[in-house]
């Protein structure tokens, strides 16, 4: 079914394209499909890779809002998306649920090791969007927190996050293997940025590049152990993207810091704009578009 | 993806059942979530349908409620009144999420309940000196009983299957093993999950038609 409809989306593009006469005089013949999972941030990056393609001259083929790993991954390895970004970690361990690898120069290279012979790994951004520990600015100010290692003279914490945290390895268990912190645990799911504010739990398991870690000036605490994994940003692309493509990808990874993509998400959220034009305004300022 | 051999593991593991989010605790928390939501639709829902039905008067509203609230999707509702009341009165907006459908079938089945009474009936409870609260309390009610279960019935089934909603705004009920299950792709836990809460909607679906059934044969 999905296979019969992006086939026929990329036959009714392609067809629209010739029609018009105005495919671009590139040597590639096949559209690349880009895929994004269903999560503002990462529609961004796949944006920004989808325009740098455009730019040089790529036909390119947007399969965007996928939903979560299982249900793109499977069309990712059957070759009916060429280009992902993905993120180091978390597809990882999708890929190998026993990986032990935290730090993100280990991640990376296992995720390397561990990518079917059809995908390879382009460069790894500096920016991530991973699980942290956060709290709320007077709780860190009352109790003295920098990093995790301070929560275990604390006593009374309640850990909030999604359902799932609870089994997590770096969920209640890896907090009292690693740093000693006893933590009672409440499943706050989509709610937990709000939970913690409300003083519902003490301490909340919120993605980095969540913009709201900076609005509600929550304070992230530093994870010395390596307990979380590091999960940054890394395109993924098929057979089906050639050397120049790759280099065009790889330098947009490489050029993205954590504040930025901290930032883009920030315009995404509160300033309501596109996806398409906050990558294009990234670009710019970047100077990795050739055309205005 | 799944065999019955991993379910029958994951049912007969005592971790599954026991502790704060075990399948017990949750099963509790499931039944009061839903009994508490159907109470607070029906101590509105069925006094109005009593006040309507006996008076005939607001009909249309009857209608326009039914129609109303049944095109509200319960789970925007649900974000749309943690947002509004705060994440501290999480469980209010629990309530009133479930009670907006628990509403329309209680309020119709209590409505239909006095309708379908003969208007001879009451006029002759009228003739032998009852006034309106006396013809409600001992002789519209008694009639109408097996038609408010059945829309007690028909609302139990439709909030027992959508507490499973409660786990996103932080809430337990056993939703949260299918939430939880899907994210770790525990399809045991997902589906031994998923038949508890079926045999829990189911049972009690069955309760209340036998009920409703022994009312019926009263009349």
């Amino acid at each position: 079914m999905k296979k019969v409809l992006l086939a026929s989306i990329a036959l009714a593009s392609s067809a629209a394209l010739a029609l018009t006469g105005c495919a671009p005089s590139s040597t590639q013949s096949q559209a690349i499909v880009i895929g994004s999972q269903a999560y503002y941030s990462n529609e961004i990056v796949a944006e920004a890779y989808a325009q740098v393609l455009e730019d040089a001259g790529y036909t390119v083929d947007r399969q965007f809002a996928l939903g979560q790993r299982d249900v793109y991954v499977p069309a990712l390895l059957a070759g009916e998306i060429d280009l992902f970004p993905e993120y180091t970690g978390n597809f990882l361990q999708f890929l190998d649920p026993s990986a032990t690898q935290t730090e993100a120069a280990d991640v990376y290279s296992a995720l390397q090791g561990k990518l079917p012979a059809e995908l390879s790994a382009l460069a790894m951004s500096p920016a991530s969007d991973q699980d942290s520990y956060n709290v709320t600015a007077k709780y860190a100010a009352d109790n003295n927190l920098i990093s995790i290692a301070d929560l275990a003279n604390v006593k009374g914490i309640r850990l909030g996050g999604a359902p799932e945290l609870a089994e997590r390895p770096y969920g209640p268990k890896g907090l009292k293997s690693a740093y000693g912190v006893s933590v009672a645990f409440e499943a706050t799911g989509e709610t937990t940025v709000e939970a913690l504010v409300a003083g519902l739990v003490e301490l909340a398991n919120v993605y980095s590049a969540d913009p709201r870690i900076q609005e509600l000036g929550l304070v992230t605490l530093q994870d010395p152990k390596g307990l979380f994994l590091a999960s940054n940003l890394v395109p993924i692309a098929s057979k089906a993207v050639d050397e120049m493509a790759r280099k065009l990808v790889s330098d947009v990874s490489l050029a993205m810091s954590a504040s930025e993509l901290v930032a883009m998400n920030v315009r995404s959220v509160s300033e309501k704009l596109s996806s398409s034009e906050i990558a294009r305004e990234w670009l710019l300022s970047e100077g990795l578009l050739t055309k205005k | 993806m799944l065999n019955f051999n991993d379910l029958w593991i994951w049912f007969s593991d005592t971790e599954t059942w026991e502790g704060r989010y075990g399948l017990w605790n949750l099963l509790a928390e499931h039944v009061s979530l839903t009994f508490v939501a159907l109470f607070a639709a029906g101590i509105i829902a069925i006094p109005l349908g009593l006040v309507i039905g006996h008076f005939r008067k607001g009909e249309t509203y009857v209608v326009a409620i039914s129609s109303v609230s049944r095109a509200v999707p319960t789970m925007g509702l649900l974000f749309a009144m943690v947002l509004f009341l705060g994440v501290e009165s999480r469980n209010l907006a629990v309530y009133i999420a479930l009670g907006a459908i628990a509403f329309p079938p209680l309020l119709a089945g209590t409505y239909s309940g006095l309708i379908a009474i003969p208007n001879s009936t009451v006029d002759v409870a009228r003739a032998q000196g009852m006034n309106e609260l006396q013809i409600i309390w001992l002789v519209e009610i008694p009639l109408a009983v097996a038609s408010i279960l059945g829309g007690l019935r028909l609302a139990f089934v439709q909030v027992a299957s959508t507490v499973t909603l409660a786990p996103l705004v932080g809430l337990g009920g056993l939703g949260f093993g299918i939430v939880q299950g899907l994210a770790l792709r525990d399809f045991a836990q997902i589906s031994g999950t998923a038949l508890a809460v079926v045999l829990f909607t189911v049972l009690g679906d069955r309760l209340f038609a036998v009920a409703q059934k022994q009312r019926a044969f009263q009349v």
